[in-house]
């Protein structure tokens, strides 16, 4: 033990005491949280160019409609109430009457126009939108863009004409509009959480609002770490083995130190960088969210899970990697393994969104009890607002527990004899091989 | 007292047997010299002995004590393809390897050996900074560093200048005087002739000779002629009983056959050139290496 704990101090400084950790430690989450900050910036910072959007009335009622909607908006419904800067694009809207005889030569040209960027899109509405009924065929609003499922105006169009069209139709049933005032305000839904009582105090703790940073950032965010703390300290013993095997540092050190010492002091090396690294992170994290009035959404509970998951995470993805890497000759061997020895990394990556959105249901549930995935897709289910049963996590827990014990077990028998063998390819027959008959 | 003891010890790699049913006893305290051409078992022994390969069959016994998977503190191991970690300091390095051999005083010691060995000034630079002589040296200090009671060294004086070598084979008997036993692996015969106690050959992963220098020169006898002439190997050309000559460019090491007549030899020689060296003697170690290891080559035949 004392052998590998002076392995695992070398390997920790040799990772911890250089530029490139320091580097890394800043770097990664910038880029990791790369796109909630650009979607941070982008909402301060709206996109204001004019919009030009040609409109064909194929119904003759909508222009005016549009043309006064659009310039009260134009005037009054695009700037920030409080500063009086403007915050939203102006609509510049161009009438054309619609080419009967010919809607296709005139649908390519207006298109041209939007792919030369005169315009930003073209609205066609129908000729029965004033009264939309069983014939489909004439009460359309047709919005053509190059982007149109993303471009938002096309709901200002849906919202003037469709607001318009029902004021139209009350009005022809001559109800007094004192009577028909408000008849369509509605309520929109909040989503709450649930109401709890302390177990220590006795504490009534109301429901709080659930949001974005509830429902989806916090359990992304543990998905994030565990995936950077498997690929910062795990995933790189691959590497560094081959190269010690190669440079001959391996049988150097064996003269001293068994197979099992020198493969456990890396893994135990990576596994404390790791640490550090999570350390950093979930403390910085954590003082963000208080500041931010989320401290209640990361519990202590759900952080030593991180931890003992990350713990075993680490040992059993790493063992893998160092037995992995003491199979490999050259660097060309090392890119082969390394996809395939990082699936268990990446694939819950694939999955997180089904997980985020349905953490008890049959996928999230299955997948968390298969140990290779079940420290990162535990986490996400634990992350969430929603509750699961601790026998869930604690059952995981075991079986991440013996299937650790298993790869340490294997990837010892394969480092042990691959180390110091020169020359043979790292085969699947090879590693059967050297796990079962040395 | 024999320190390690192998007995009937066979490993094979596959179809391949690289040492087959070798037993070898090393007394405390002396130097052992492993010779025998590439190939022949020398390090899968060595290793063997480390615990690095466990044999496939037979014992090894290292100070009375059966082999087991416990790595054993009070053995320096320099293998022959040295292995440092390049971005670590020369000190780190040396304390790394002290701490894992169990070392104490070890900034003492350090400072001792880096001063002895001319590396003081590197203390602090990196592995990677240093040549390849100074790459070594260092692992041959982290090998002793320890003082350990047995020390490995397979091919200790590879790569070294004629200086550093002395330093080299002064520190390894300096290490036998405090009594610790040398076991070093060398193709430089020379060296294992003036340094060697005892001498085991190694040939297709059978031993091949063990003994002393003179007990196994002994067994070849008095079958060679150490010549010194005017005209060099061309004053040989023709004249029978010679089976074999070993040219070292001013000088002749001349293998006779069975029947062979000295003084005929001789005056044949005289008859063509002027000689300034004509000795009868034993066989040179460089010599019964090559008369083992490739038979049928006829060196410097002219």
């Amino acid at each position: 033990m004392n052998k590998i704990w002076i392995l695992f101090k070398r390997e920790y400084k040799a990772a911890v005491k250089t530029k490139g950790f320091i580097i890394t430690l800043i770097i990664v989450p910038i880029m990791m949280g790369g796109s909630f900050v650009v979607m941070m910036l982008t909402d301060d910072n709206q996109d204001i160019d004019d919009k030009h959007i040609v409109v064909m009335d194929y119904s003759g009622e909508v222009n005016e409609l549009l043309t006064e909607a659009s310039q009260e908006r134009n005037e009054t419904g695009i700037f920030n109430q409080e500063t009086g800067e403007q915050v939203e694009p102006k609509y510049i809207l161009e009438f054309v009457e619609p080419d009967l005889e010919n809607p296709f030569e005139q649908q390519l040209e207006l298109s041209d126009r939007i792919r030369s960027k005169e315009l930003i899109a073209f609205v066609e509405v129908g000729k029965n939108v004033m009264a939309p009924g069983p014939d489909t065929e004439e009460d359309f609003i047709k919005y053509y863009s190059e982007h149109s499922f993303m471009d938002n105006m096309r709901y200002w169009f849906s919202d003037v004409i469709g607001n318009y069209s029902r004021q139209k139709r009350i009005e022809a049933l001559n109800l007094d509009p004192e009577l028909t005032k408000g008849l369509f305000d509605w309520v929109n839904i909040e989503g709450m959480g649930l109401v709890d009582v302390d177990k220590k105090t006795g504490e009534q703790q109301a429901a709080e609002k659930s949001n974005e940073f509830q429902s989806f950032i916090v359990p992304y965010i543990f998905v994030m770490l565990m995936f950077m703390m498997t690929m910062m300290s795990a995933a790189p013993l691959l590497t560094s083995v081959m190269e010690e095997k190669n440079e001959k540092i391996a049988e150097v050190l064996l003269g001293t130190i068994t197979p099992f010492e020198f493969m456990m002091g890396k893994v135990f090396g990576g596994l404390g960088v790791s640490l550090t690294t999570a350390a950093v992170y979930i403390a910085g994290g954590v003082m963000i969210a208080s500041n931010a009035g989320y401290a209640s959404l990361i519990s202590t509970n759900l952080l030593i899970w991180f931890f003992v998951y990350v713990i075993f995470f680490v040992i059993m993805v790493g063992s893998g990697m160092a037995a992995l890497g003491s199979t490999c000759n050259d660097n060309k061997d090392a890119q082969s393994l390394q996809f395939p020895a990082m699936l268990p990394i990446i694939l819950p990556l694939f999955v997180i969104v089904p997980i985020i959105q349905n953490p008890t249901g049959s996928l999230a549930t299955t997948l968390s009890f298969i140990p290779p995935f079940t420290p990162t897709i535990m986490m996400v289910r634990m992350a969430t607002p929603v509750s699961i049963p601790i026998w869930q996590p604690v059952l995981g827990l075991a079986l991440v527990i013996l299937f650790t014990v298993f790869t340490v077990w294997l990837g010892a028998r394969i480092f042990r004899t691959a180390i110091l063998i020169q020359g043979q390819k790292p085969s699947f027959n090879n590693l059967i091989k050297y796990a079962f008959k040395g | 007292m024999n320190i390690i003891e192998l007995r009937n010890i066979t490993k094979t790699f596959g179809s391949v047997v690289a040492v087959n049913d070798l037993s070898l006893v090393v007394p405390k305290g002396s130097i052992y010299g492993f010779i025998g051409p590439n190939g022949s078992g020398k390090t899968t022994t060595i290793r063997m002995i480390m615990k690095i390969f466990f044999a496939d069959s037979g014992t090894i016994h290292i100070d009375g004590n059966n082999h087991t998977d416990q790595r054993l503190s009070n053995i320096g191991y320099l293998p022959e393809e040295r292995g440092l970690y390049k971005k670590m300091k020369v000190k780190d390095v040396l304390m790394f390897h002290g701490e894992l051999n169990g070392g104490t005083n070890l900034p003492e010691k350090i400072n001792k050996w880096l001063a002895h060995f001319d590396l003081a000034e590197y203390a602090n630079k990196k592995v990677e900074t240093l040549s390849k002589g100074m790459k070594q040296k260092l692992q041959f200090i982290a090998t002793i560093l320890n003082d350990p009671e047995i020390i490995i060294l397979d091919e200790p004086f590879g790569g070294l200048d004629p200086v550093n070598a002395e330093l080299l084979k002064d520190a390894i008997l300096d290490m036998q005087k405090r009594g610790a036993t040398i076991i070093f692996s060398t193709h430089d015969m020379n060296m294992a002739e003036k340094m060697c106690d005892q001498i085991f050959m190694i040939y297709k992963g059978k031993k091949v000779l063990d003994g002393t220098l003179q007990s196994i020169q002994n067994k070849f006898g008095s079958d060679t002629i150490m010549l010194q002439t005017e005209l060099g190997p061309e004053a040989l050309e023709g004249i029978d009983g010679i089976e074999r000559i070993n040219n070292y460019g001013k000088q002749q090491e001349i293998k006779l056959s069975p029947d062979a007549d000295t003084q005929k030899i001789l005056t044949q020689v005289m008859k063509k050139t002027s000689v300034s060296k004509f000795e009868i003697t034993k066989p040179s170690l460089n010599d019964i290496f090559i008369r083992i290891a490739a038979p049928e080559r006829k060196e410097g035949r002219s």
